[in-house]
């Protein structure tokens, strides 16, 4: 029998496979001596060129943009929908098989039909991120709202308190778990999504980019712009989401004062 | 003060069956019965945290605060005690001074969790007493207390209610003992569905006694 994984791994553990995967990517690239594949330092400088433009700013910035005001909608949105389905079973019936639909509908497809509907405009860009994410994040907060303590409900209501009491002491605390895997999970997603979008109907943007680089087969700048949006994506995981998530679990395992 | 007229209350079986009773001001209640029996479901009743109860089935409930300790202490655990006291409607200050009534002070800041549950249930008493009830509700506050801490919040909540002449009490306890020393007025729930029977002969000392006898002698006979 294995030993089940525990403890902290080694630190060095985690400094092997990346360096490692780039270093075969150098040779590989070097032996092979062709566009199609360029050299991790090649990456490096059309970065650097496209940062010392500009170009990268304007487009990362377009990018950021539109997945904030998506973000922020489906998320306010999917929890208002998720908190209503959970707690009562007769919405939850109501709106459980358009969630289904919804949930398997492909993105690709609410994309087209808000480009064809609304035109190539940024409402319906960003609609169809909107749409796509709200399903998961209804999904997630209704698991949720499903969990509330309801001896705490019970607490609440003697003690008669607001609602806006109720939401920010009793409810949010409880569902603060459910909100960052969907924040998690939906930060994900709508990177993925918004590239699409952009590729397909905006002019500015790190997919718009992507799009151009593809008709000129600039692999180079493919993966530069990549490089440079995995790196903001994971210093919002590391500069906000997990301090974040740090703060607001500190209860959770609170150090014994007195036994 | 308070009029309850519950005609029956059923989950899966009928658990309450007529229950007819008043509260009177300055009333020290004690409901006995075997567990099960639908003590706890009188008491939400009471507290108005059952919605399936018909409009008139408790009169009076809306003109009264109610302080309602829970058998668990449903202090939110992601808020200090104080926060937990303040969040029921009173400033900082008293709620300082009640932890302290409950002594508790000095604890403020502690999370629920961080302490035990003899002081989570006092921090619960305390915020039972913030909202300056006319009515507390004690769901077996003694329950899995150790003796001396069990005897410890007797002795407080009996002080208590000597402070607060005009404020009426119920408590839900299995323990006759208890009764004696707290109670005025003798609730009994029996039956399947439970009936209420109660003994408010007030003050004359053995009359109580007297009814916990007969109850000991039923209870070890069934």
């Amino acid at each position: 029998m294995n030993k089940p994984a525990t403890g902290r791994p080694p630190v060095w553990a985690y400094w092997v496979v990346l360096p490692a995967f780039v270093l075969l990517w150098a040779v590989v690239a070097q032996i092979l001596e062709t566009s199609m594949l360029p050299t991790p330092l090649d990456v490096l400088d059309r970065l650097m060129e496209e940062a010392s433009s500009g170009a990268l700013w304007n487009h990362l910035g377009a990018t950021l943009g539109r997945v904030a005001v998506a973000f922020i909608l489906a998320m306010f949105m999917g929890s208002a929908i998720g908190l209503a389905m959970g707690r009562s079973t007769t919405t939850n019936a109501l709106f459980d098989p358009l969630l289904v639909l919804l949930l398997n509908l492909p993105a690709l497809v609410t994309i087209i039909l808000m480009y064809v509907w609304f035109g190539l405009v940024e409402v319906a860009a960003v609609m169809a991120v909107v749409i796509n994410k709200v399903p998961n994040v209804a999904v997630t907060v209704r698991e949720g709202a499903r969990s509330l303590d309801y001896r705490l409900e019970q607490m609440a209501t003697v003690y008669r308190f607001t609602r806006w009491q109720r939401c920010r002491n009793v409810w949010i605390p409880q569902l603060f778990p459910y909100l960052m895997a969907a924040t998690r999970g939906g930060l994900a997603l709508i990177w993925k999504i918004v590239l699409v979008v952009e590729l397909l109907g905006r002019s500015n943007g790190v997919g718009f980019q992507l799009h151009m680089a593809f008709q000129v087969f600039d692999v180079a700048s493919i993966l530069a712009y990549s490089l440079a949006f995995i790196a903001v994506a994971q210093l919002i995981e590391l500069a906000i989401l997990q301090p974040l998530e740090r703060r607001s679990s500190r209860w959770r395992q609170p150090e014994m004062t007195y036994a | 003060m308070l009029e309850v007229r519950i005609e029956g209350r059923s989950y899966q079986q009928p658990v309450l069956g007529e229950v007819f009773a008043s509260i009177k001001r300055g009333d020290r209640i004690c409901l006995l019965g075997p567990s099960g029996i639908g003590k706890t479901t009188l008491l939400n009743a009471i507290a108005g945290l059952d919605t399936t109860l018909p409009g008139g089935a408790v009169i009076g409930r809306e003109n009264l605060r109610i302080g309602y300790l829970f058998q668990e202490h449903r202090l939110l655990p992601w808020r200090s005690l104080l926060a937990n006291l303040k969040l029921v409607g009173v400033g900082e200050q008293d709620a300082k001074s009640l932890l302290g009534q409950v002594g508790l002070a000095g604890c403020e800041d502690y999370l629920p969790d961080q302490i035990s549950l003899g002081m989570a249930r006092r921090a619960a008493l305390a915020r039972c007493l913030a909202v300056k009830p006319d009515l507390l509700l004690l769901d077996e506050p003694f329950a899995s207390l150790d003796p001396v801490m069990a005897t410890d919040l007797k002795s407080l909540i009996s002080s208590l209610m000597d402070a607060n002449p005009r404020m009426a009490m119920i408590c839900v306890t299995h323990d006759g003992a208890d009764a004696e020393i707290l109670a005025n007025r003798l609730w009994y729930l029996d039956g399947t569905p439970a009936r209420l029977h109660w003994d408010d002969r007030v003050g004359e000392s053995g009359l109580i006694d007297g009814l916990l006898q007969r109850l000991r002698c039923k209870m070890e006979g069934a």
